[in-house]
């Protein structure tokens, strides 16, 4: 009897275990572009879908975020200097569009690739 | 195990099938609490705000990690209030003003350490700089070019020496003796009533304020325990022990100018790997604006009044001293190469280089060999 039950307890075990993995595993990893306005999180985007939405930034200011082809960049903005567009696509994990005036960040994450570097100087 | 309770769960078929499922799925849970456990032992935290006119990032690693970014952002804010020349009571636009301004020990020390840095780079690096600044609009983005004559007008008053001893000469060693009290109001500002700036004088802490709020973070970090821990000040990083596997962290060199034909085929300049250490680089392409086909950079030369031309277009300095790193990345490119690399033969303890000339070669002194790694050619310094 007593063999029963521990045998009947690790299968338990077992199955927990699997049942765990199972779950860390399929948790979604779908690279996506994390738009964040002010430092707060604002949206998210899955890359493998094109798109163009409007983000609202600080003060009423805005900024075009396109999706396509897996990368994402900024094709029009409110902003005086525009250097937002002119950063260019950005497809890699960690790799960020930079809007200092309306304060958005749109940053990828969940990307396979990453980056040989955790910060950049300059 | 008794035979009663083994009747707890084997009853009927219906009955033995859902308590084997809320068995299993209570295991399930179990390792997820388990596993969630061992991780709030090494809690991360990253916290991304907008201050200082930039982006920066915080990030740390440790049990108190969430208590550290917090603290280290609310050091932030309150940096900037006291230094910010766009919020008019702040202590610098006030100092600007020609006030008598009772100094905050921050606003104390960070003047100590321009006036330190700007001596010893014979005033390459000059915080008296700002009504030139102005001139040429980049205080406010509205740039201009100004003439010969109100350059001249305006380098009578540039004189980092006019500084000299801040306060009083007693005062230059409150910061080291009477130790940091951590709203900063108290320690020095007994010592330093009523601070007024030389007539004609104003000051750009710009130059130096980021390096010293990172060195205030990498204070908050220890004060936190925390293990690891990089941050990001506008580009300035400051790196916080290592990453958690151990390792040092990776701090990448913006590539200047990735349109130059000996630069393009890299994304960044190079690698440092750092350890406690600042990695903070100038160049005159992080703000700039172009008149009639000239680009004008906001590195002025404090001998000339015009953005430097020192055959340099970008210089990175990696020490443990964030708000030296910071005021010798700008009096370095000042310098141009040559004098640069004098500079650093004589304070090679201090300070490591990279150096990009306006050709594309790169230059990085032999205290970075280990540590620096890039895909283009690069020469080594020695001392």
């Amino acid at each position: 009897m007593w063999k029963r039950d521990a045998a009947l307890l690790a299968g338990f075990l077992a199955a927990g275990a699997a049942l765990f993995f199972i779950f860390r595993i399929s948790r979604p990893e779908g690279a996506s572009a994390v738009v964040r306005v002010s430092g707060q999180q604002y949206a998210a985007y899955d890359l493998g879908e094109d798109r163009t939405v409007e983000i609202q930034g600080k003060d009423g200011g805005t900024n075009l975020l396109e999706i396509r082809g897996g990368k994402a960049s900024i094709t029009e903005a409110s902003c005086p200097d525009r250097l937002c567009m002119r950063q260019g696509s950005v497809s890699r994990q960690g790799e960020c569009i930079i809007c200092l005036p309306n304060e958005v960040v749109v940053e990828i994450t969940g990307t396979k690739e990453e980056l040989p570097y955790d910060a950049v100087a300059g | 195990m008794n035979a009663e309770k083994k009747s707890l769960f084997i009853h009927s078929r219906g009955k033995q099938i859902a308590a084997a499922a809320a068995a299993v799925i209570l295991c399930a849970v179990f390792f997820f609490f388990v596993s969630g456990k061992g991780k709030k032992k090494t809690v991360s935290a990253s916290e991304e705000l907008f201050a200082m006119d930039t982006v920066m990032t915080v990030s740390a690693v440790g049990e108190r990690a969430e208590e550290a970014v917090k603290a280290s952002v609310e050091e932030i804010r309150r940096l900037d209030a006291l230094w910010s020349v766009g919020k008019e009571d702040s202590e610098i636009s006030r100092l600007n003003r020609h006030e008598s301004v009772e100094l905050s020990e921050d606003t104390a020390r960070l003047l100590e350490r321009a006036v330190e840095i700007g001596s010893d780079t014979d005033g390459a690096f000059d915080i008296t700089i700002y009504p030139l600044m102005e001139a040429w609009g980049f205080t406010t983005g509205e740039y201009r070019v100004p003439s010969e004559a109100e350059l001249e007008e305006l380098l009578q008053h540039v004189d980092v020496h006019s500084l000299d001893d801040p306060g009083s000469g007693t005062a230059g060693t409150s910061a080291e003796t009477s130790g940091r009290d951590t709203d900063g109001t108290e320690a020095g500002s007994d010592l330093r009533q009523g601070y007024t700036l030389p007539e004609d004088v104003q000051i750009d802490p710009g130059g130096i304020a980021k390096g010293y709020t990172s060195d205030r973070i990498m204070e908050i970090f220890e004060e936190y325990g925390i293990s690891g821990g990089l941050i990001s000040l506008g580009g300035n990083v400051e790196a916080w022990h290592t990453r958690e596997d151990g390792s040092a962290w990776r701090v990448g060199i913006r590539n200047p100018d990735p349109s130059h034909p000996a630069l393009s085929s890299a994304e960044l300049v190079g690698v440092v790997e750092a350890e406690d250490r600042a990695v903070i680089t100038s160049g005159g392409y992080e703000r700039f604006f172009e008149k009639d086909g000239t680009t004008y950079h906001h590195i002025l030369d404090p001998y000339t009044g015009r953005p430097a031309e020192g055959g340099l277009i970008s210089v990175t300095i990696v020490s443990s001293d964030g708000c030296l790193a910071d005021g010798l990345s700008t009096a370095l490119f000042v310098m141009g190469r040559d004098k640069a690399l004098d500079y650093w033969k004589e304070h090679s303890g201090e300070f490591d280089a990279v150096l990009v000339e306006e050709d594309g070669s790169i230059s990085v002194t032999s205290g970075l060999e280990e540590i620096f790694t890039s895909d283009l050619p690069f020469t080594v310094i020695t001392s």
